[in-house]
């Protein structure tokens, strides 16, 4: 196995990247070594560094108000990622009253059900997600991964 | 698994009082929060076990603090800025 292939899948294995970037990435390498390997040049050269720096490694919430309250948030991923993997390990009885607390205040979200492969594909999606409001009072509201 | 935030810079901005600039060594928690982390999961795995032993479906409090640990770890480079025309508050987890 290449070193690049193997930290990717370290990467991987850390939950540093979702099933599905690891494929881009290995995708790109594989496009790179053969575009090598017919050009003659040795298989796989340097490093997936420049890949992985390229996807989206936090979260922002960007709440810009008329009335002049700003709120900037920004969110690691990763930590996005430990968070939901944290609530699969929730005792039950406590998750039900999270549940319901978040539906008392308008979020009816379950998160019990929430399994490993589902928070990938989940933190896989929300790094290509972009939310932008526009409220009739000027508010502006955006939520994106960079 | 990444290192744990080290420090924690907090500003605190005012029209009408002088700015606070704080810079919150949280490294020098951390041995503290290390001693205090492993006496919790010597517990976690011993109630882990008694509650395996006693046919209880949930016994993963060993693997929860790991993951709670974890994800302390992970907020390295959080920022959250909260700002009005009075008053502004940025916090960094470096």
């Amino acid at each position: 196995m290449s070193e690049d292939r193997s930290r990717i899948l370290n990467l991987l294995a850390d939950g540093k990247i979702t099933a599905e970037e690891a494929e881009r990435l290995l995708d790109a390498l594989a496009a790179r070594a053969g575009s090598s390997a017919t050009s003659g040049e040795s298989a796989i050269k340097g490093d997936p560094e420049p890949l992985i720096a390229a996807l989206p490694k936090y979260l922002y919430v960007k709440v810009i108000a008329v009335n002049g309250d700003n709120v900037d948030v920004k969110i690691p991923i990763a930590l996005v990622r430990s968070g939901l993997k944290l609530t699969s390990l929730i005792p039950s009885k406590a998750m039900d009253q999270i549940n319901d607390s978040m539906s008392a205040h308008g979020m009816s979200v379950d998160f019990s059900d929430l399994k490993p492969e589902d928070i990938d594909e989940l933190v896989g999606t929300l790094r290509e997600m972009e939310i932008n409001v526009d409220a009739k009072n000027g508010d502006n509201v955006r939520v994106y991964c960079a | 698994m990444s290192l744990p935030p080290m420090i924690l810079d907090l500003k605190v901005a005012s029209s009408t009082r002088r700015p606070v600039h704080l810079w919150l060594p949280l490294f020098l928690l951390w041995p503290l929060a290390l001693a205090l982390g492993i006496v919790a999961l010597a517990v976690a795995v011993v109630v882990d076990a008694v509650l395996l032993l006693a046919g209880r479906r949930y016994h993963h409090y060993s693997i929860l603090l790991v993951r709670s640990f974890e994800a302390v770890n992970e907020t390295r480079g959080m920022v959250v800025r909260v700002s009005n025309e009075k008053s502004a508050v940025d916090m960094t987890v470096q």
